[in-house]
């Protein structure tokens, strides 16, 4: 393996990574508008999600700048094309995922005093939950589907969608929130359980099935559209990814289990495997390329020197990073006592900031 | 507009505003730290208490920085894909690192803000060192990045390609020392005389306690130890442009044709259409002396340099003596606070004046943060990559950028606007009991004690 797929497997595990953490802080936006019913309940979730998301969001977000600051070190040209090509969907992400950021905030403040605040940021929040993960999931889909050419000309920007709005991106969007929603509500599941709110746990239960099965579909449905589509990528999938895509399915079925006998911690573990395994699929099957079908991974490499400084330092700051993220996980999401963790906290329940 | 106007304004808009966020990022964790020990030290609920406040505003205001840093991220490809291209190629691990950075305080913050029952009190204060430690690294490497971009360094053009690359050498291109110094002690001044202004204001509206005493002194004394070294700082800044950028100190200077013995002109308005500076104080031979420390050396004006290769001196002369004046401003209010504070034996001057200067230094020292930026930024014109990348070349080929611009102003208008509306109901909401139990971390917690104050 060379130094370029090194670097390309460490980008690819921090979107993965982004994606089951992140991703959950997205799917809690998108079950706060879908909600409908009982006050008190509605009010318990959330300051619940609040309560959730509170200490980690921005340590998951930041996933998604490593990302971006990684993409355009280790390969400039495919950050630099993509940004022009993909122009609009990447602008339109950009807002929703500034709006969400800022109206989370906004929204944990407002709830205490003002009702008012708190509704409109709280609508403002879930609406950009949505949007974004539908526009970064199409703007995947146009990537894979080999509808961006690179050729010696210069590229230029899509302002119509041609390539991020075809029937096939459009599924793989609505896939990314449904899978942004099962994510959160099993994590949302486990805590609930923790909590000891039956109520809440039964509800999330209910909802990561449903929004399973509905990802299980889109998820066929694009497969299906591939084969017309997007022939590179159903090939890639059929040919050196398959290993992948069937482990996939199975521990897909598996979650379902889990989660329908109520083993939430299992099925955490378990749709956190299922979602690597379904970027790590995308992944693999368009190898060698980046941007099927121009650009391969060597082709858009940085020169050798950037790569290795970038691996020196990316090896040292994880060595900071994964002890630190681990105890702040350990501190607000994990049972087990941490250093200079209190003991009384531990089965604290809701609370705000 | 023009597209290449509307990225621009768009580019200078969203940095204007990350910057503050930035600063204070860098600056609040040092003041929080500071207090948090002190009050373990003292037991004295009154610092704790300040640390609470403190901590409850970050959470908003590091949230902003977040998101506003966010814009910035994509907005380098967004808008400047040619430029990124190029800057990511070379200087790219900046970012990196600067993005690890981000991540180790996100981390703790997310420990410190939401923690405070959760951890013991001294592991809290612990967590505080990794939260500024890592604000003042990201700062340094974002701003080794855009030093590069004024003395670009570490790599070869052969044959139109970029090649040699020396990433290292990259983020220690000759500015380094003199920017990141001058950007990082920036951060310190602002934030504490920032702080320093709004216990001011309070002091003003009659509410001398000791809680506000406190804070005000202790942000004055971040404000007073940083701003001396700043303006020492700037000044090696402007005596390194003489020989980095000397377009760049001649705009500055609002020096337009070459000069032996040249004069420093203090304000005025440096007219590029007529060559002239109006209204300004003028010191001979202030400027050869002050660049070279020899009051005949020859300086460059703007004339020895090609019609398009100029920038324009009216706002980076503006600017420039903009950030001086505040520069001066907040030393002399700092200082004689302290000065008035050790005359009369330790004890704190409430004179009304001194109050006001005090509370007017804390907007100006923003002020010269975000001048001082447009000094380098548009003093660097015509090019992003000094001598290598034109501005012009840079920007991209998507259109509607008009638009964009427009959209993004309006997000920034409507953020300002939560967040100041946010950060003056904080400021209103009563004072917790000055209890020691009641606010120290891990203590026992009471319905009020679930939230810092
Ligand atoms: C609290 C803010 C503050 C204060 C009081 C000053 N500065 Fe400053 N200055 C900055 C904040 C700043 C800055 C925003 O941080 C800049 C922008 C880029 C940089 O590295 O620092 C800057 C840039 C900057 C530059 C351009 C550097 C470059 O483009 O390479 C020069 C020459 C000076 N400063 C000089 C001074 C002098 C002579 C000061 C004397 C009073 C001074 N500054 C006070
Ligand atoms: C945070 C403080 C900063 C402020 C207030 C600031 C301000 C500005 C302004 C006003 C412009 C528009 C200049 C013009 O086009 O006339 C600009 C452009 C730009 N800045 Fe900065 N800047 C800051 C820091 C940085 C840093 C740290 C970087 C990169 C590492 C950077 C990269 C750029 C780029 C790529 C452009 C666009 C090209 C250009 O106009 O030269 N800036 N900035
Ligand atoms: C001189 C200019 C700059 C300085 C000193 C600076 C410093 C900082 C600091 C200290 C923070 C964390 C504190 C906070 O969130 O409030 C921050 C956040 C951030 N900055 Fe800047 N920055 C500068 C310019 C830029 C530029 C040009 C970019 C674009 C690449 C950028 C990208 C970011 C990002 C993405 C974040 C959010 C990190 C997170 O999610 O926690 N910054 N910046």
């Amino acid at each position: 393996m060379t130094l370029a797929y090194v670097i390309l497997t460490i980008l690819w595990l921090s979107l993965i990574a982004y994606a089951v953490l992140g991703g959950a802080d997205f799917g809690a936006g998108f079950w706060d508008l879908l909600y409908i019913g009982n006050k008190d309940v509605s009010k318990r979730r959330h300051e619940f999600i609040n309560h959730a998301l509170g200490p980690v969001w921005e340590a998951n977000h930041v996933w998604l700048i490593f990302l971006i600051v990684g993409l355009f070190t280790a390969f400039p040209s495919v950050f630099s094309t993509l940004s022009i090509v993909l122009f609009l969907p990447f602008t339109l992400a950009l807002i929703g995922i500034v709006l969400r950021g800022a109206a989370f905030i906004f929204r944990v403040y407002g709830t205490r005093s003002d009702k008012y605040g708190a509704i409109v940021w709280g609508t403002v929040f879930s609406f950009a939950s949505i949007i974004t993960p539908f526009i970064l999931g199409a703007s995947a889909a146009a990537v894979a589907s080999g509808r961006i050419r690179v050729t010696s000309a210069p590229v230029q920007a899509d302002m119509t969608g041609s390539t991020w709005l075809t029937p096939f991106a459009i599924v793989v969007g609505l896939m990314a929130i449904a899978l942004c929603a099962v994510l959160s509500s099993v994590y949302l599941s486990v805590e609930a359980k923790q909590a000891q709110d039956k109520e809440l746990e039964d509800m999330f239960r209910l909802r990561a099935i449903i929004a399973g099965a509905v990802t299980a579909v889109l998820g066929a449905l694009g497969l299906y559209l591939s084969t017309s589509e997007d022939p590179l990528l159903w090939q890639g999938l059929l040919g050196h990814a398959i290993p992948v895509v069937i482990a996939t399915m199975v521990v897909g079925l598996a979650t379902a289990a889990a989660l329908f006998m109520r083993h939430y911690r299992i099925a955490r573990v378990l749709v956190i495997i299922e979602t690597a395994g379904l970027l790590g699929s995308w992944g693999i099957s368009q190898l060698p390329y980046l941007i099927p079908p121009d650009v391969t991974v060597e082709s858009a490499a940085n020169s050798q020197s950037v790569l290795e400084v970038l691996l020196i330092g990316t090896i040292i700051g994880m060595v900071l990073l994964l002890p630190s993220l681990y105890y702040l996980f350990s501190v607000f999401k994990l049972p087990y006592p941490a250093p200079g963790k209190e003991r009384e906290a531990k089965n604290s329940s809701v609370k705000s900031v | 507009m023009s597209d290449l106007l509307a990225a621009r304004a768009q580019m200078g808009t969203s940095l204007a505003f990350h910057i503050i966020f930035a600063a204070l990022g860098v600056g609040l964790p040092l003041l929080m730290c500071i207090s948090e020990g002190l009050a373990l030290r003292t037991k004295n609920p009154e610092w704790m208490a300040l640390t609470r406040r403190w901590a409850r505003a970050s959470a908003i205001l590091f949230a902003i920085g977040a998101v506003s840093g966010t814009i910035l991220s994509f907005e380098l490809g967004l808008l400047w894909p040619t430029w990124i291209k190029f800057a990511g190629s070379v200087v790219g691990p900046a970012f990196a690192f600067e993005g690890f950075a981000f991540f180790l305080e996100a981390i703790f913050l997310g420990l410190y803000l939401y923690g405070w029952d959760r951890l013991t009190p001294r592991a809290h204060w612990l967590c505080s060192f990794p939260i500024w430690i890592s604000g003042l690294l990201s700062a340094w490497f974002i701003v080794s990045a855009n030093s590069w971009m004024n003395t670009p360094a570490g790599f070869v053009i052969k044959n139109g390609k970029v090649t040699n690359i020396d990433p290292i050498q990259a983020m220690f291109n000759p500015s380094t020392p003199y920017e990141t110094i001058h950007m990082i002690l920036a951060c310190y001044v602002a934030t504490g005389f920032g702080v320093a202004a709004v216990y001011g204001w309070s002091m003003l509206r009659g509410k001398r306690d000791g809680y506000r005493r406190k804070g005000l002194m202790l942000a004055l004394a971040i404000g007073a130890i940083a701003i001396p070294l700043q303006i020492i700082s700037g000044d090696a800044n402007a005596r390194f442009l003489n020989d980095a950028q000397p377009a760049k100190l001649a705009a500055m200077e609002g020096l337009f044709q070459t000069t032996k013995g040249a004069p420093l002109q203090i304000g005025g308005l440096a007219d590029p259409a007529t060559g002239k500076v109006y209204y300004a104080l003028e010191i001979p031979r202030g400027l050869s002396w002050l660049a070279t420390f020899d009051a005949n050396a020859t300086i460059r004006g703007l004339d020895s340099f090609p019609v398009n290769d100029r920038p324009n001196p009216l706002p980076v002369h503006t600017s420039f003596d903009g950030m001086v004046a505040s520069g001066f401003f907040a030393l002399f209010t700092g200082w004689l606070f302290w000065l008035l504070y050790f005359l009369r034996k330790r004890k704190l001057p409430q004179n009304r004046l001194l109050l006001i200067c005090i509370v007017i230094a804390g907007p100006l020292s923003f002020l010269a943060i975000e001048l001082g930026w447009m000094v380098t930024e548009l003093g660097r014109q015509p090019w992003v990559i000094y001598g290598y990348l034109r501005t012009a070349d840079a920007v991209t080929t998507a259109p509607w950028l008009n638009i964009s611009f427009l959209v993004f102003t309006v997000i920034y208008v409507i953020l300002a606007i939560a967040l100041i509306f946010f950060l003056l109901r904080l400021a209103r909401t009563p004072l917790p009991k000055m209890e020691w139990a009641e606010l120290a971390a891990g203590q026992a917690r009471s319905q009020q004690q679930q939230m810092p104050v």
